[in-house]
């Protein structure tokens, strides 16, 4: 097997391309945006909120079971952006994990130390040519007992950073450039703040006005660390309290 | 390692005997940002860019520069991701030898155990080699040293050295000012204007990482504070 530029396999599986790149990677980055979907992550100074949107294709659905936001324990959301299915199954091997973890070390599993073993895994997946890397970008939200409220962003290439705020999906760059002008003064937001900050910024970027149905919105608190959805009512609240501001 | 379905080594010779995989892999090195270390009389320091991608990252949560033992640290050029694996296996490594001859590993030892990953998986089936390069500093009973791995597995022990975007100016850079006397303090002042050389935009504690280890044998990551320090005395 001689493979002079790869053979054309480095587009197949991950081994490098002459370039150093890892094409198998960058493919599945467009398989996060190919969903069409873009999410928002904003770190407050005590509360985290992650936004996506809720797009429901067919009536028929039972709108319930559509979700991208995942409660990985009691204190740590997930939400993943990018294919459904590949989601799903990190959020199943996320949560055993958080379980093992619990159980093993006596305490629950930090926001960073769930992070790094999700992108651990992620990078397993760019070297090893038996499985391919997810196309899903995940953000985790939690309540660090030291480092208080916690956002951490999850690549298929396996990096992960903790974030003042960030996005991921379709919209990730115009969001991201959104995020920056809002973020420059290095602003400490309340917890009404930093949600209505995330709704506001996926409203602009997508340049529409939500009904609380068409998103979903999570939130972890310091004087509540628990993973919470916001229900209808709620997210009605934060929408008419932005429009009202408008 | 791999599924049975791949026990066959990606990383195979071209008709020249070349490994293409391997070139491939030091092409997304010298992509990276760039890195340098350099061995001075009493220590050694090793630095390197630290370049977000966005000003709403939290650059507080990112590490570069890691400590493998109390007293030897790392740092990488390349792809970030396969750095943490082999950062994991050598500090394990060195907690094995610990356990077992109950003493710190030497730094020859630890190199040669890190390239012998990394060039396992430039032969075992369905992997590919690792996408970056590592700079090892540390101080034993040899005295201070500073090794290169490559991502074929093969390693040399340094002077001075620098990897990653910028190699070529930085190295002949080094080559000027190096001299076999140089004390630590030198070496950092060197190695920031080194840094400083290729460096795009304003230099600072933020977007710089330096590690320094010396005879008191810890090795130690300076602060942002500290690192504008000598930022300052450079100026």
């Amino acid at each position: 097997m001689s493979r002079g530029s790869g053979g054309g396999y480095d587009r197949h599986i991950t081994i490098f391309s002459p370039e150093g790149r890892l094409f198998q990677v960058e493919y599945a980055f467009k398989a996060v945006k190919a969903a069409g979907v873009t999410s928002i992550g904003v770190r407050g100074k005590d509360s985290v909120c992650v936004v996506t949107q809720k797009k429901v294709p067919d009536k028929l659905l039972d709108p319930t079971s559509v979700t991208h936001l995942f409660p990985v324990t009691k204190f740590l959301g997930l939400l993943a952006t990018g294919t459904t299915a590949d989601a799903r199954t990190l959020v199943q091997q996320a949560r055993n994990e958080a379980a093992e973890f619990r159980f093993k070390y006596g305490y629950e599993m930090p926001v960073d130390v769930l992070a790094r073993w999700i992108a651990d895994k992620s990078q397993v997946y760019t070297q090893h040519a038996y499985m391919r890397p997810l196309g899903v970008v995940a953000m985790v939200l939690g309540i660090d007992d030291e480092n208080g409220p916690r956002l951490f962003k999850c690549d298929p290439a396996g990096h992960f950073f903790g974030h003042k705020a960030t996005s991921a999906g379709l919209k990730e760059q115009e969001a991201i450039n959104f995020l920056e002008k809002k973020m420059k003064t290095d602003p400490e937001f309340s917890y009404d703040e930093t949600v209505q900050t995330a709704i506001s910024a996926l409203q602009s970027v997508l340049q529409e006005d939500f009904k609380a149905s068409e998103i979903e919105v999570g939130v972890v608190r310091k004087d509540n660390p628990v993973f919470r959805v916001l229900s209808t009512e709620e997210i009605d609240e934060h929408l008419t309290a932005i429009s009202e501001r408008d | 390692m791999g599924d049975s379905q791949y026990s066959f080594s990606l990383t195979t010779f071209s008709p020249s005997g070349k490994l293409v995989q391997i070139e491939h892999a030091l092409t997304a090195v010298g992509s990276g940002q760039t890195s340098l270390g350099i061995k001075a009389s009493n220590g050694v320091v090793i630095a390197t860019e630290k370049k977000l991608p966005s000003i709403l990252v939290d650059e507080t949560s990112v590490q570069k520069i890691q400590i493998l033992t109390p007293n030897i640290g790392v740092v990488y050029s390349g792809m970030g991701p396969d750095s943490r694996v082999l950062v994991r296996k050598s500090r394990k490594q060195a907690e094995q030898y610990q356990l077992l001859y109950k003493e710190p590993i030497p730094v020859t030892q630890l190199v040669r155990e890190t390239a012998a990953v990394m060039q396992e998986f430039t032969q075992s089936g369905g992997v590919r080699p690792f996408g970056v390069s590592l700079l090892v500093a540390g101080y034993d009973d040899k005295g201070p040293q500073l090794y290169q791995v490559d991502p074929s597995g093969s390693y040399f022990s340094w002077k001075a050295s620098a990897m990653g975007k910028n190699v070529s100016n930085a190295k002949t850079f080094l080559e000027k000012r190096y001299t076999d006397d140089m004390e630590l303090e030198d070496a950092i002042h060197t190695a920031i204007l080194t840094l400083k050389e290729g460096f795009e935009g304003q230099i600072s504690g933020k977007n710089i990482e330096i590690g320094v280890i010396e005879a008191d044998r810890t090795f130690r990551v300076l602060t942002a504070a500290q690192i504008e320090d000598y930022l300052q005395e450079v100026e």
